[in-house]
């Protein structure tokens, strides 16, 4: 997968949906054991498909395929196509051939029953709520704390990425050996630190959800090196997205698995726990919005919007964060560092350095625009427009090659001869370029069987 | 990080490099001829201080880390800017105290750019200099800087401040009853000064009083109260006439808005801000009793005595007392009744006359917003004999005709001195001339140096000096050094301030006293809304071998010939003349100007074009609906007021000049009239053939303007560009173009060098010299690389005073 990556040169970040899909089907019924698996999957349904389920929750057999067709007006046939393909890849549902033999649809049975225990109680309880109810934390954290803490962890994740001093400590083995397997980053011979490759850059300019998410998936990708079971550690996560933000959790009903899990969450800021013996977690923002994927988070709602970008290619950074001044430092060349502000102009120099590293211009746009200052916003867009198009005319001038296919005429045996066929090919217009003291021309492909005819006779009339 | 932890301390050298590549390649189009030959003695040390910056450091990416070293205050939010160590100053555009803000920085500093968020602003010896000369104390400007102030003061440029302004504006050559006095509000500075030898030697001490009588005279004036511009004015007394023109109290402009904004913004604004900026206000317009001590100067030691000021470090402002100037009879004229000034224009006057004396200095205003209007309302209020001085003919005949639009002179007061127009001006009021005239030194008609003879003999009470900043040094020194004048005005549009000269003009002139807000004036409608263009033209295969294997000089032609080019420009002038626009096409090739325009069957107008011909040429593009286009040289780079104009195309210009791009802009900035509903109401394309040299100093003749905040569009191609029946779309016709052009002489592909009216002082470079082009701008070429080193060394303040 690390290399399939590269060879598109975006990153490739999956949805829920598409990622389940790549699972072995075991897998994914064993997954469906637990209802909060369950009810996250089936809120990432498109809205028909959440329709299809729920009808067919309480139905016992299966339901003919055209009956279900019938459903649905003809008009939205197609969204009828796709909902029917996920549910099955899904497998929330198979096909079953009914007595008459025509085919239904009948739900997956643990998929069935956990969704029942999701929707209308009872079953065992959710990690974290345990039997006993925590005493209440003489240490509690409020929101703000966790939402601090979280992003906090995060960047010294992304820190270490860009090499900055600051991420040195708490990154663990673990973490870099995420980071290299994801193709992030990678050991250099004879460094004792990995590098950052260009799929790294594309990822540190992705905002921090999608970045969580596609970190996670390349962790999961690892979990069964680790000693780790996959689906305990899934059905941790999707019960997680169900837990509630600023209250605690009880570690006490976590399996040994989980609790090592737990260690790496805390490690990157998807739960707080105060000591690692503690009994109890708070999850953070992070972890709580990350079974949804991609598709509901846009961009990060929580941070304001702190980057001026002006028309003469200065770039007014309102920030003192190390990790998002690094970011700037990628593409733009770093003037001033106030305590509140950075100082940064957009260059011609510094644009094609980042390009040169795999950066594209769309990325340092997007990076821009996300992150534009509310005075930005004010008047029209976000972006100066005339700086958005250099950008754009800087990637494009690295690219201004024209490819023409060409057959190359070389080794003549006299000047006359090279002469003669260049004159032909000239006269006839095929000729693209040649070189006199080398005897060298290259034709045009349309023009290469007309030239090699006259070569041919040219060398018999010679020859005769 | 591969590329940021590379070698920073590298990247940062390379960076400085550029940066000083940069400005010195500004300074080869600028330089003067006569810079190596000027004495360098009488340059006092504040001048060439700079800010002390040893306590910075650097960061990882190469930056300047003030992060230690500054300290945010708990209420930075609502305090508008950051002042970095080294000077730089950094302005929020959008804080609620951004209008006091900005007055105050416009005082004391340089603008470096104003985009529309964050403008940045630099603290130089020569902007302060200007501020005390404007009436700004040292602990004023301290403290309001630092209540304005994010963070801490840097300790830095409070020093900087304190050394710079402290010795500055002290002291006044005031002339008064025909008598020079140097004047102080600061005994102790007079006293200083007398105890110089040559002082002592230039001091005028009546017979009768010898002895051991060093006493000074002390005088308590009351001091006058602002002036009323368009109203008359009358000698001597000092009282306003309460205005009912809009802005009778301009300073109450800006703080009775936000005396408006307060009652919103009282939480966020600290009080200290207001405060402060009121009790400044308040000193500007109280008329409070002053003490000031001052001494008489023998009149033929001026020179003298101004030049050991500035070596002692009290440079001498020059100030004029016109309205107790009772030698010299005033003249009658007055603005008319239905002048109104504008706002920008009236603050600018302000800081001319804020005491109720003239002061000596530069106005800076974008071209098109009304600078002759200043100049003639100057004229106006001084009411003395008025000698204007512009850089051409036309420019002339313009100045004369905006006499007569703005104010009550008529013929008999005004008279041209030029070598075409046959006036009188032996004894007139407003005399309007051009600076090679007066600057002339080979032989005259009998009756122009009669002329000169007697303008010599003159005391002029004001000089306005047109577009001052084209003018080199050395003819501008001799232009100061014929005509006596009290008061001396400048204006121009691009005060570009890399340059050596710009220096000069702060100690010929005086400082500089306002500079504009182009964004500014452009949102309120004052100047145009233009948008600019950068349309990228593609070599022809063709064209790019013979550029790539032709020597330097012929390179101008091939790019500015190149047949692409000529399409776009074609369809650019179709596509605005079917939109009725009015067309100017500037080339500063003449090779390229005559092809492009007898091509196109449209009229040009170059040097050797006699002034009858070139005034008819601009009458029917201003009132002829058929003639909808002209071609230029860079003779119309600056002073061609044509207010139809909207449509500026640039086929080819003179290397990286920034001033020349600003100027050819300002042709098109004169509001236009009832086109609001549009965005934009002007255009400016810049033609450039792509890979070649063009490029690059397209992006540096750009700065000025982008700095200013507009913003160029690149165009890489145009719809409809293919379906328009356009010249030299055939490879037969192509390559007939360029035989043309291979066939051109060497001569055409230079740019244009006019030997005009203005022949001045002889060189190697015979015609050269101070010939039109380089008042324009034009001269030192792109070849002059190696004038760099020679220049470098000298320090710019001062070097070239002289009076």
């Amino acid at each position: 997968m690390a290399n399939s990556l590269f060879s598109t040169r975006t990153l490739d970040c999956k949805d829920l949906h598409v990622y389940l899909k790549t699972l072995p089907s075991h897998i994914l019924d064993r997954l469906y054991n637990h209802p909060a698996t369950c009810l996250a999957v089936f809120r990432e349904l498109p809205e028909i498909g959440k329709h299809y389920v729920m009808r067919l929750l309480f139905v016992e057999q299966p339901v003919s395929q055209a009956v279900i067709g019938l459903w649905i007006n003809n008009r939205h046939i197609n969204e009828h196509h796709i909902c029917t393909r996920a549910l099955s890849d899904l497998r929330i549902w198979y096909e079953q051939p009914l007595p008459g033999g025509m085919q239904g649809w009948i739900l997956n049975s643990t998929f069935k029953t956990n969704m029942k225990t999701a929707l209308l109680g009872g079953g065992e309880p959710w990690t974290g709520r345990g039997a006993v109810p925590l005493p209440s934390d003489k240490n509690s954290k409020d929101v703000e704390f966790l939402d601090k803490y979280a992003v906090e962890r995060w960047e010294c994740v992304l820190h270490f990425m860009v090499g900055s001093n600051e991420g040195k400590d708490g990154i663990s083995g673990d973490t870099i050996e995420v980071l290299k397997h994801s193709g992030l980053m990678k050991l250099e011979e004879g460094e004792p630190m990995p590098f950052i490759t260009p799929g790294g850059f594309q990822f540190l300019l992705m905002d921090t959800p999608s970045q969580i998410w596609f970190f996670m998936l390349q962790y999961l990708d690892m979990v069964d090196s680790r000693g780790l079971d996959l689906v305990e550690c899934l059905s941790f996560l999707f019960q997680l997205s169900f837990s509630t933000l600023g209250k605690d959790y009880s570690t006490e009903s976590m399996s040994e698995g989980q609790q090592r899990f737990l260690q790496h969450l805390r490690e990157f800021g998807l739960v707080y726990q105060r000591k690692r013996k503690e009994k109890r977690y708070y999850p953070t923002r992070l972890a709580i919005n990350l079974a949804s994927g991609l598709s509901s988070i846009t961009s990060d709602s929580n941070r304001k919007g702190f980057i001026v970008v002006e028309t003469n290619y200065r770039i007014y950074a309102y920030t003192d964060s190390p990790l998002n001044i690094a970011l700037l430092a990628l593409f733009s060349e770093m003037l001033y560092r106030f305590p509140n502000m950075a100082v940064a102009n957009l260059t011609r120099d510094s644009v094609r350095a980042a390009l040169i590293r795999g950066i594209t211009a769309e990325q340092i746009i997007s990076f821009l625009r996300t992150r534009a200052h509310q005075e930005m916003a004010k008047e029209g867009p976000a972006l100066p427009p005339t700086i958005i198009d250099q950008i754009r005319l800087w990637e494009l001038e690295r690219d201004r090659f024209k490819f023409n296919d060409g057959v190359l005429y070389s080794q003549f045996l006299s000047q006359g001869d090279f002469e003669k066929l260049r004159d032909y090919a000239k006269d006839l217009g095929v000729l693209v370029w040649d070189n006199n003291q080398k005897r060298v021309m290259v034709v045009s492909r349309a023009g290469h069987d007309t030239v090699k005819k006259y070569w041919k006779q040219l060398k018999q009339s010679g020859n005769s | 990080m591969g590329g940021s932890k590379r070698d920073k301390r590298e990247r940062e050298e390379g960076r400085r490099s550029k940066k000083h590549k940069s400005d010195l390649d500004f300074d080869q189009y600028d330089v003067d001829e006569d810079s190596q030959d000027v004495e360098s003695g009488g340059i006092p040390d504040a001048a060439t201080r700079q800010v002390d910056e040893s306590s910075s450091k650097e960061d990882e990416f190469g930056a300047k880390d003030y992060r230690k070293i500054l300290d945010l205050k708990l209420d930075h939010s609502s305090r508008p800017l950051w002042v970095a160590p080294d000077g730089h100053i950094f302005l929020e555009a959008f804080s609620p105290v951004y209008n006091h803000a900005h007055d105050f920085l416009i005082a004391i500093s340089e603008p470096v750019c104003r985009p529309s968020h964050i403008h940045e602003y630099k603290l130089t010896a020569y902007s302060l200099y200007a501020a005390v000369s404007v009436g700004l104390e040292t602990k004023d400007i301290i403290e309001y800087l630092r209540r304005l102030c994010k963070t801490t003061l840097p300790s830095g440029i409070e020093e900087f401040i304190r050394l710079c302004t402290l010795s500055y504006g002290k002291v006044k050559l005031v002339l008064k009853h025909n008598k020079y006095y140097v004047e102080s509000q600061h005994a102790e500075v007079v006293q200083k000064l007398l105890k110089d030898p040559v002082i002592q030697e230039c001091r005028y001490r009546p017979e009768l009083n010898d002895g051991e009588n060093t006493d000074v005279i002390q005088e308590s004036v009351t001091k006058p109260t602002s002036i009323q511009f368009n109203k008359p004015v009358t000698n001597g007394s000092s009282t306003t006439v309460p205005g009912t023109s809009t802005s009778s109290d301009p300073q109450a402009g800006p703080s009775g808005d936000d005396g408006g904004g307060t009652s919103d913004n009282t939480d966020t604004v600290p009080s200290d801000i207001f405060d402060y900026y009121d009790k400044m206000d308040n000193d500007e317009e109280e008329g409070e009793d002053l003490k000031t001590v001052s001494f008489e100067v023998k009149q033929d030691r001026i020179e003298d005595i101004q030049k050991r000021c500035i070596e002692i470090e009290y440079p001498l402002l020059a100030e004029y007392d016109f309205r107790n100037d009772t030698v010299n009879k005033d003249i009658n004229i007055d603005l008319k009744p239905s002048t109104v000034l504008r706002p920008y224009q009236e603050k600018s006057l302000r800081k001319m006359f804020g005491n109720g004396r003239a002061r000596s200095g530069v106005i800076v205003l974008p071209c098109g917003a009304g600078k002759t209007l200043v100049g003639v309302t100057a004229a106006c209020t001084v009411r003395k004999r008025c000698l204007c001085l512009a850089t051409s003919g036309v420019a002339v005949e313009q100045w004369r005709s905006q006499f007569k639009m703005w104010s009550t002179a008529d013929d008999s007061m005004i008279c041209r001195f030029t070598s075409d127009a046959k006036d009188k001006p032996i004894g007139c009021s407003i005399c309007i001339s051009t600076y090679s005239m007066l600057a002339h030194t080979n032989k005259r008609s009998w009756e122009a140096e009669k002329v000169m003879e007697w303008m010599q003999s003159q005391e002029w009470g004001i000089m306005v000096l047109d577009e001052v900043q084209t003018i080199p040094a050395k003819m501008f020194r001799r232009v100061l050094t014929i005509v006596n004048a009290h008061c001396k005005l400048g204006l121009t549009a691009t005060l570009v301030r890399e340059d050596d000269k710009i220096a000069d003009l702060n100690f010929l002139i005086g400082p500089k006293l306002y500079e504009a807000n182009w964004m500014e004036l452009q949102n309120l409608g004052f100047i145009a809304r233009v948008q600019c263009a950068e349309v990228w033209c593609p070599m022809t295969p063709e064209f790019y071998r013979e550029y790539l294997t032709t020597k330097q000089q012929r390179k101008l032609l091939l790019y500015g010939m190149n047949p692409n080019k000529f399409r776009a420009c074609q369809f650019l002038i179709k596509y605005h003349e079917r939109r009725n626009d009015k067309i100017i096409v500037f080339s500063d090739n003449v090779f390229a100007l005559k092809n492009y325009a007898k091509k196109l069957g449209k009229p040009y107008l170059y040097g050797p074009t006699t002034q009858g011909e070139r005034l008819q040429i601009l009458q029917n593009f201003q009132h002829n609906p058929k003639i909808n286009t002209i071609f230029v040289s860079k003779v119309a780079d600056t002073s061609f007021d044509l207010p139809e104009a909207n449509v500026l195309i640039q086929i080819s210009a003179h290397g990286g000049s920034r001033r020349q791009e600003a100027q050819r802009l300002g042709r098109i900035l004169r509001a236009k009239k009832g086109a609001v509903a549009e965005e934009y109401n002007a255009f400016f394309y810049s033609l450039v053939s792509q890979d070649t040299m063009e490029m690059q100093y397209s992006l540096k003749r750009q700065r000025f303007l982008i700095n200013q905040g507009y913003s160029y569009k690149v165009v890489t191609k145009f719809a409809g560009l293919e379906d328009e029946d356009l010249a030299y779309g055939t490879k037969q016709e192509q390559a007939q173009l360029l035989q043309e052009v291979i066939a051109a002489s060497d001569q055409d592909a230079e740019e244009e060098r006019i030997a005009g009216e203005s022949q001045t002082g002889k060189s190697v470079f015979g015609k050269r010299v101070g010939s039109m082009s380089s008042m324009s701008g034009g001269d030192g070429s792109v070849y002059m690389d190696m004038k760099k080193s020679s220049n470098k060394h000298l320090h710019p303040l001062f070097k070239k005073f002289r009076k």
